[in-house]
């Protein structure tokens, strides 16, 4: 998989292990890694255990508001047909109750109209009709007497029927109503057959199913099957109006169905016994419900606001994570880097230890040779090439004595010889080292500063081996001010500046006893710095013969056999500075040491 | 005045040998030989020196076995040792068993020579 080390596409937990991405972009996949698992972990569940709750408070309220919808439209069922039942047992019992010939005289007629109308606000006028259709009396306020209804469907209806309830129509009064009508078979004095008919506006409906309405209740209406709305309706258009209705019952069932946008609300419709009409009544749907929509908010709101918790906690803790794990990466990455460097020294002075004493006893056979050589020559005063001899046999001893001082250089990095361990005052070996460069410094232009700390604690160390550790850098210091001088000299054909070495002494915590040793001189590249306590390395050049490369690699081991430390820190045209620490001597970590 | 007596005892013949005629060119009665054995056998002839050389790293008898046997031979003979090895830690041993010196090779003939007569000396 090829990585984009720019961005965020490769995989957030493939990077991780992938040696291609940069350290910076590793541990940002680890971050958001461990940010994702645990963002997982908790907002997963939680969201599950919404949903759940979610769901079955949704399912609770659809039951509720179904079992509610069944309860109002059986409530409403049983209030018209009982309003159907006692309007049709009036007109029933007004015919039951007179004759034809009662009926027919037109001022007992109007007077029966009149009971009737006050009990029945809505009725608009009653007429007693003959079998051959042909009305004879009437009252009411239209001019209908004589009127026939031989063509009227209801009139027929009502002649084989006992009482027929009729759908809403115009008529001939040109409002809706409709129409109960109940027939009497007749004596001998009347008509085979007899119809009283009243007629009622269909605003009683509205009236009366209005009157049941509740706040739950969206809209409460009557159609029939021809799909035309026999009371008028909140929502769907006034009476005779077109309206279409999908499931109806066909016996006295009641049917429910969930309509609308998201169960917006419930529609139950029955059929009212022996009327030509079906019930419709919308009921309010769970959606709509304050609870509901509390409960809504409720859930979302504690939803965000966990996620925001616990997901600023996890971004934070992810970070903190992300951040210790780094810190203790490059902490065992540089302990691993030291250790493997110290093993390197160690190596290397073992190697160079072996070397040595190898070069040690050819060299003295060299050296003896060309010493008897000298000896004899110098016996000899009529040898004719004395003077050159003893000449070159001199730079053979030279020669020999620089080998030795190498090897006894390379001898002592090497060697664990036992150190007397005392009790020293710093800045005692600081001025003591102070007092063999002074002179030479000075005749270098450089000046040396000391900056003592007073009344500094003993450290437990070898008085000479310190001594040597101080006089190295010391003399590294003077060597590298002085080297880059003479550069500057040479290039710019000026004397340049003076140099100037500062030596401090300080006590860190009571722990630590420090010398700072910085110079101004021309510095380190960071290359180098890697390299100064290897042995032979040396940036001194062969020119002044005086560079074994063996300096710093011997402080190095010295220190670390105190149980010291050096640290190095240059900047190339700035200076370098040494940094040597020692523990401060105890008794306490005397006898820890010893344990 | 006496001539001082040196045994040098060295492996190494070539520098043994050169080493014997250079101390005999500065006054010195000087005999070398390359191993403990030899040096033994010499001290038990006629010629004593007051003081033996002695190699550190030897094949074997050692230089501190040899020091040893020198010692126990006649405590008054003065034993340096001169070696190339770097191992002071041998010198302080072969300090502490009465060894005079221990001094390493390559050596300047003039700090030998003083180290001589300062061991004859004492």
């Amino acid at each position: 998989m090829k990585n984009n080390s720019s961005g965020s596409s490769y995989l957030l937990f493939y990077g991780i292990n992938n040696k291609d991405l940069s350290t910076k972009e590793r541990y940002r996949c680890m971050r958001n890694s461990m940010l994702i698992a645990m963002l997982a972990i908790t907002l997963i569940p939680m969201a599950i255990i919404s949903g759940i709750n979610f769901t079955q408070f949704r399912k609770h309220l659809q039951n509720e508001s179904y079992t509610n919808t069944r309860l109002s439209m059986e409530n409403a069922r049983a209030a018209t047909n009982a309003y159907m039942e006692k309007t049709k047992a009036a007109i029933t019992l007004v015919l039951e109750s007179h004759t034809f010939e009662e009926l027919a005289d037109q001022q007992q007629f109007d007077q029966i109209f009149r009971q009737l109308k006050e009990e029945h606000p809505g009725l608009v006028d009653i007429g007693l009709i003959a079998s051959d259709g042909i009305q004879i009396t009437y009252a009411g306020p239209y001019k209908l007497a004589g009127k026939d209804y031989n063509n009227s469907l209801w009139f027929h209806k009502a002649l084989t029927r006992k009482i027929y309830v009729s759908e809403v129509f115009t008529g001939f009064r040109n409002i809706p109503h409709f129409v109960i009508a109940t027939s009497k078979k007749g004596s001998t004095a009347a008509p085979d057959y007899w119809v009283l008919r009243a007629s009622i506006d269909s605003d009683t409906l509205d009236h009366f199913l209005a009157s049941g309405n509740t706040g739950a209740l969206e809209d409460i209406f009557l159609i029939n099957d021809s799909n035309k709305l026999q009371s008028s309706s909140r929502y769907h258009g006034t009476v005779l109006e077109d309206f279409q209705l999908r499931n109806k019952p066909k016996h006295d069932e009641i049917v429910i169905s969930e309509e609308g946008k998201n169960g917006g609300f419930y529609r139950a419709v029955t059929r009212i016994p022996y009327t030509p009409w079906l019930l419709v009544l919308d009921h309010q749907g769970y959606v709509q419900r304050g609870d509901w929509q509390s409960f809504k908010r409720g859930l979302m709101l504690t939803l965000i606001s966990c996620s925001l918790v616990f997901g600023c906690f996890i971004l934070l803790f992810s970070a903190f994570i992300a951040g210790k794990i780094r810190e203790s990466d490059e902490m065992r990455d540089a302990l691993l880097s030291e250790t493997e460097h110290n093993n390197k020294l160690a190596s290397i002075g073992r190697l160079a230890a072996g070397v040595a004493h190898e070069i040690n006893n050819p060299l003295a056979i060299i050296g003896e040779k060309a010493g008897l050589m000298q000896d004899l020559i110098e016996m000899d005063h009529d040898f004719h090439y004395r003077e050159k001899f003893i000449r070159q046999l001199s730079s053979l001893q030279d020669a020999v004595g620089r080998a030795r001082t190498i090897t006894h250089r390379l001898l002592g990095f090497a060697r664990r010889m036992e150190t007397s361990l005392t009790l020293v005052h710093l800045n005692d070996i600081i001025r003591e080292v102070f007092s063999f460069l002074e002179k030479e410094a000075a005749y270098n232009n450089i000046h040396i500063l000391l900056q003592l700390q007073k009344e500094l604690p003993v450290i437990r160390a070898d008085h000479g081996q310190l001594q040597q550790v101080v006089l190295n850098v010391v003399n590294n210091a003077i060597d590298a001010i002085h080297n880059d001088m003479v550069a500057t000299d040479n290039a710019t054909e000026e004397i340049s500046n003076e140099g100037e070495i500062l030596v401090t002494s300080q006590c860190e915590d009571n722990k630590t006893v420090q010398v700072i040793i910085s110079d101004t001189g021309p510095g380190m590249s960071a290359d180098t710095m890697k390299k100064i306590f290897e042995p032979f390395f040396t940036t001194k050049g062969n020119a002044e013969k005086k560079g074994t490369g063996l300096g710093l690699s011997i402080s190095y081991g010295i220190i670390q056999k105190l149980g010291g430390k050096i640290e190095v820190n240059s900047e190339i045209g700035v200076g370098t500075t040494f940094i040597i620490s020692f523990p401060v001597y105890s008794e306490r970590s005397e006898n820890n040491g010893n344990n | 005045m006496e001539i001082i007596k040196i045994l040098i005892v060295d492996d190494e013949i070539e520098f043994g040998s050169t080493l014997a005629e250079r101390l005999e060119l500065r006054g010195f009665s000087v005999k070398a030989v390359s191993c403990a054995e030899e040096a033994l056998t010499i001290l038990k002839s006629d010629w004593l020196p007051q003081l033996v050389l002695l190699d550190l790293m030897m094949p074997g008898i050692d230089g501190l076995t040899t020091l040893d046997l020198i010692k126990k031979h006649d405590p008054r003979i003065q034993v340096i040792i001169l070696t190339g090895h770097g191992a002071t830690e041998s010198g302080i041993i072969g300090m502490k068993r009465g060894l005079f010196d221990y001094l390493m090779k390559p050596v300047d003939i003039g700090e030998l020579v003083s180290k001589i007569n300062e061991a004859c000396k004492s």
